[in-house]
């Protein structure tokens, strides 16, 4: 999980993100920061979302299930 | 499925590029995005210049460009031609096939094949693999096999997510059977289910250009495009080429009896440079084996980008040595193919500006 915010903040262009904090509510976000998502769940969890995944996790934590549970 | 091809060979590739050049940069304030946005994109993506043709031309003016100059250079002859083959997904006309208009305007001998194929970014593999089945003919000695595609018209300039990275290109190669023997390994699949996935909704049978089908409509990130636009579910594309591609590529690995190690380039279609170094990290082989360097001098001209990492990065010598290829193509359809093959020395590799 804490890898997992590390991760988050330096697509998101932070210092640090919180659990409830929304993912589309950063200054960073577009479809870009969408992509590198996607990419990194590819990546490091070897699971496939899609950007309508993301729009409906809303959540840092709900996105972190999301993950978790397509593993 | 698998296909396999004996004593078949490639034996010169050519590719065109239009002259006119336009840099991200040039189209960066169409787009509604910040400059800083639009520069990290630029950044991760891979784009700078891109070559797209003027307004009027078209697939078949880069091709018979291409064809004229190998006449020209007598790198080939009109009556050697028994088969001409053009892939693309920019026909001049619904009707004629634009392959028989080519043959008309070059006055080539009736004694001959005339073949259009509707294919993308896995065009080139399709292309090649149905020259060499034609290869077996016996009175079929040596087939052209163009590939063009002259997409730019069809992307809106005000969409971020396709006209940053769309060229256009065609390439010439030309196939004939060897006198050694040769041994080449395909693997090809498809996936119908994930047809619209890449797609242009007007301007067919389905759905005639209109009014409505032209009018520019905003997209939930802030792109704007009509329905006689080309439009690409790019998270979609980006997970079916990263479950999908690994594994093919290790088939046909396999069906050649050949390691990643042996092979001397992963010659692949170029979608952009993020999604070929998350490929090459994903099949295991170094970013060097698997240029990636098309997108960002040319554009994405769909398959032709294959051919054009050939004469780009090892053109020159190509036409003095032996490589092993393995080339692999991805997209429209789905499609997804990919070639070992044994390729050179070539009597042309060039690239060419029309």
């Amino acid at each position: 999980m804490e890898i997992f915010l590390n991760q988050m903040a330096e697509l998101l262009e932070v210092e640090s993100v919180n659990l409830q904090d929304e993912i589309t509510s950063f200054d960073a976000w577009d479809s870009l920061t969408s992509l590198s998502i996607i990419a990194l769940a590819d990546d490091v969890y070897s699971v496939s979302i899609s950007a309508q995944d993301i729009l409906n996790a809303k959540t840092i934590e709900s996105l972190y299930q999301f993950i978790q549970s397509k593993k | 499925m698998n296909f396999h091809f004996t004593n078949k060979k490639i034996s010169g590739i050519l590719t065109i590029l239009p002259g006119n050049e336009v840099t991200f940069e040039d189209e960066m304030g169409n787009y509604n995005f910040s400059e800083v946005k639009s520069l990290k994109l630029k950044a991760a993506m891979g784009f700078n210049k891109k070559r797209i043709v003027k307004p009027g031309v078209t697939g078949s003016d880069l091709c018979l460009h291409g064809l004229n100059y190998l006449l020209d250079h007598d790198l080939l002859q009109k009556d050697d031609i028994d088969a001409l083959i053009l892939v693309t997904q920019s026909p001049d006309y619904i009707m004629p096939p634009t392959s028989n208009v080519i043959q008309g305007a070059l006055g080539l001998k009736t004694d001959i094949l005339c073949l259009d194929i509707n294919q993308g970014c896995a065009g080139y593999i399709v292309g090649l693999m149905q020259g060499f089945m034609l290869l077996d003919q016996p009175e079929i000695r040596k087939v052209v096999l163009m590939n063009a595609d002259v997409l730019s018209p069809k992307v809106s300039k005000r969409d971020r997510n396709s006209n940053p990275l769309i060229g256009d290109a065609a390439s010439i190669t030309v196939l004939e059977r060897s006198n050694i023997v040769t041994s080449i390994a395909c693997t090809l699949k498809m996936n119908g289910m994930g047809a619209f996935a890449l797609q242009i909704p007007a301007g067919g049978a389905k759905l005639p250009y209109s009014q409505e089908t032209a009018e520019m409509i905003e997209d939930a990130n802030g792109n704007f495009r009509s329905k006689d636009h080309l439009v690409m579910k790019g998270d979609e594309v980006f997970n079916f080429v990263q479950t999908e591609v690994p594994p093919l590529i290790n088939e046909v690995l396999k069906l050649a009896n050949i390691t990643k190690e042996e092979i001397d380039y992963f010659m692949f279609h170029q979608p952009n440079r993020f999604m070929l170094q998350k490929l090459a990290d994903k099949i295991g082989v170094s970013r060097e084996k698997m240029p990636n360097n098309i997108v960002e001098n040319f554009g994405n001209s769909s398959g032709v980008t294959i051919p054009l990492a050939i004469t780009f990065n090892i053109g020159n010598e190509i036409e003095n040595k032996l490589y092993k290829l393995c080339l692999s193509g991805f997209g429209v359809g789905l499609t997804w193919a990919a070639m070992v093959i044994d390729t050179g020395p070539l009597e042309f590799c060039k690239q060419i500006d029309y």
